[in-house]
């Protein structure tokens, strides 16, 4: 409503440019290739970065979790979205996170180390022990953040100070 | 410990209602359906922030046509005065406060204010399935471990999960099935030992607790049954899997344990008389009460509904003289029969409140 009344305020003109732009906007966006990102070419500016670490990918469940992981400017490396963990209560079965990109990313043989950053519940850590068997093939490091109780839940309430210090001081992950 | 005052607002059929309670003896008495036995589930609300006599979810505890209920109750434990807040909004989001601290987890709650419920439906106890005795004893090791609470709780997740991937899909994925058995070990290992150890406790307790109430000379058992006692659930698991696989459900584990009621080597749900039934399944409520006691060096608070109608009046004497011998804490008891109870309580001599209680009001009557 009250986006309405400010449209109707504006000259017709600018208020097309304003339409056009945000069409033009969602023709563009779409997810990258590699780590689904959000995106408006085929890969996002993170993975088009030459100076991040392309040997390091951590795998989070949301682009909230990038935000907040960029945010504490400590990680260098590159991301995976996973699109959630898995929760078969909620109808979410591994077949429904991108888990085979992922698998496929290990593969290659610039990725070396592959951290985990889920959440620290039950379900995160299925997920994690689901993913680490997937991973036992590749030649990788797997390892995963400090998930103690100063996350506070999620990774986007997490103080930029914690995290990025979980970040810098990751536990390898015992199979 | 005992519990001080108590605030009501929006519970079941209260609007506002403020309580100030006897340390000892407090007596609800009014006709069937006015809210005495909400006034003690309230109670059992704040010290294990659920019902007591209720399954269902909290929604139903709001009263009708409100958002919310809150419940606050001041306690003296150990000299000190704790306050506890329970709030119920929009049937969903559940708030307990200590404090005015809300608790992050609700249940590290469990155990600070131990309570014991003796009410008409205890029978269900012997008489219905297994998950009735199962419920009855996570909350007693609950409430005087709270590691046990913890782990029933990732066990109980676990298996949610499990049963729900085991219905979700034709094409399971084996490697994620052993991931949900891998996480269930540990929990259920530390559950399983925890329950035999207090199945050891608690059989000479109860035991003691049967000869007291009976007059009669039979012999009772309890015996804990569970296949986690001559194998490992790893094996039981992998034995099972395809036919898991086949009813698409969990169909080994913890949560099919059970306990074996005797009377004189007669399985009581079989052979019990009405009489005996009544004295065996009280006897596991005071025995409850006898081992929280022990375990948690405060006495817990003891809610007795309607226990005249369970129970003729010379049995309820006779646990009354037991409660008042062994230095008991409060006692909370709700009568319709108003001389009834007065009468009984002439005979000890008790610090006593009596709360007459009319279509969700209160009239302070001490
Ligand atoms: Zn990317």
């Amino acid at each position: 409503m009250r986006l309405a009344l400010h449209l109707l305020q504006q000259p017709k003109e600018s208020v097309e440019e304003f339409t056009t732009s945000i069409g033009k906007m969602r023709q563009k966006i779409q997810f990258c290739k590699e780590g689904h990102n959000i995106s408006d070419d085929d890969k996002c500016s993170i993975c088009n970065n030459a100076s991040r670490d392309k040997s390091t990918i951590c795998i989070v469940e949301s682009i909230r979790d990038i935000m907040a992981i960029e945010d504490t400017a400590h990680y260098r490396g590159l991301y995976h979205i996973l699109g959630g963990v898995i929760s078969p209560i909620e109808g979410i079965g591994p077949s429904d996170l991108n888990v085979s990109t992922l698998i496929e990313r290990a593969g290659r043989a610039e990725t070396k180390e592959i951290i985990m950053a889920l959440s620290p519940t039950i379900e995160g850590d299925t997920t994690i022990f689901y993913l680490s068997k997937q991973l036992q093939a590749h030649d990788v490091k797997v390892s995963t953040i400090a998930r103690g109780v100063s996350f506070g839940g999620e990774l986007q309430y997490a103080d930029e100070v914690t995290l990025g210090r979980s970040i810098s001081a990751r536990i390898p992950y015992g199979k | 410990m005992y519990l001080e005052s108590l605030k009501l607002l929006n519970f079941k059929n209260y609007d506002a209602q403020a309580l100030e309670l006897s340390p000892k003896l407090n007596c609800f008495v009014g006709k069937n359906g006015m809210g005495k036995t909400n006034l003690l589930d309230s109670i059992h609300y704040l010290c294990m922030c659920k019902s007591g006599v209720m399954r269902s979810s909290d929604r139903i505890l709001v009263r009708h046509g409100e958002a919310f209920f809150r419940l606050d109750g001041i306690f003296k434990r150990e000299e000190k005065r704790e306050n506890i807040v329970a709030k119920i909004i929009g049937g969903k989001s559940k708030i307990i406060e200590r404090n005015k601290v809300p608790y992050k987890r609700i249940s590290e709650h469990i155990g600070l204010l131990p309570v014991v419920i003796i009410a008409p439906n205890d029978t269900q106890l012997a008489m219905e399935g297994s998950e009735e005795r199962r419920r009855f004893w996570d909350s007693t090791i609950s409430q005087s471990d709270a590691k046990y609470l913890k782990n029933l709780l990732i066990y109980n997740k676990v298996l949610a999960q499990r049963n729900a991937y085991l219905k979700s899909t034709r094409y399971l994925d084996e490697s994620l099935l052993g991931i949900y058995d891998q996480q269930l070990l540990a929990p259920a290992e530390y559950i399983s030992m925890k329950r035999k150890a207090f199945a050891a406790i608690f059989t000479p307790i109860f035991e003691t607790a049967y000869r007291k109430i009976s007059n009669d000379q039979e012999k009772v058992s309890l015996v804990y049954k569970s296949k986690l006692l001559e194998h490992k659930l790893e094996t039981l698991l992998q034995e099972t899997r395809e036919k898991d696989k086949i009813l698409q459900r969990t169909t080994q584990g913890i949560h099919k344990d059970d306990w074996d009621f005797r009377i004189n080597t007669f399985p009581v749900k079989k052979f019990a008389s009405q009489g005996q039934l009544k004295s065996y399944v009280l006897a596991l409520k005071l025995a409850q009460y006898d081992l929280l006691y022990q375990k948690k060096i405060v006495p817990p608070i003891l809610l007795l509904d309607d226990i005249f109608d369970k129970l003729d009046n010379d049995r309820v004497k006779q646990l009354l003289t037991l409660l008042v011998q062994e230095d008991f804490g409060q006692v909370f008891i709700t009568d319709t029969d108003e001389n009834r109870i007065e009468k009984i309580i002439q005979l000890f001599d008790v610090d006593y409140k009596k709360f007459i209680v009319n279509r969700g009001q209160i009239i302070d009557n001490a």
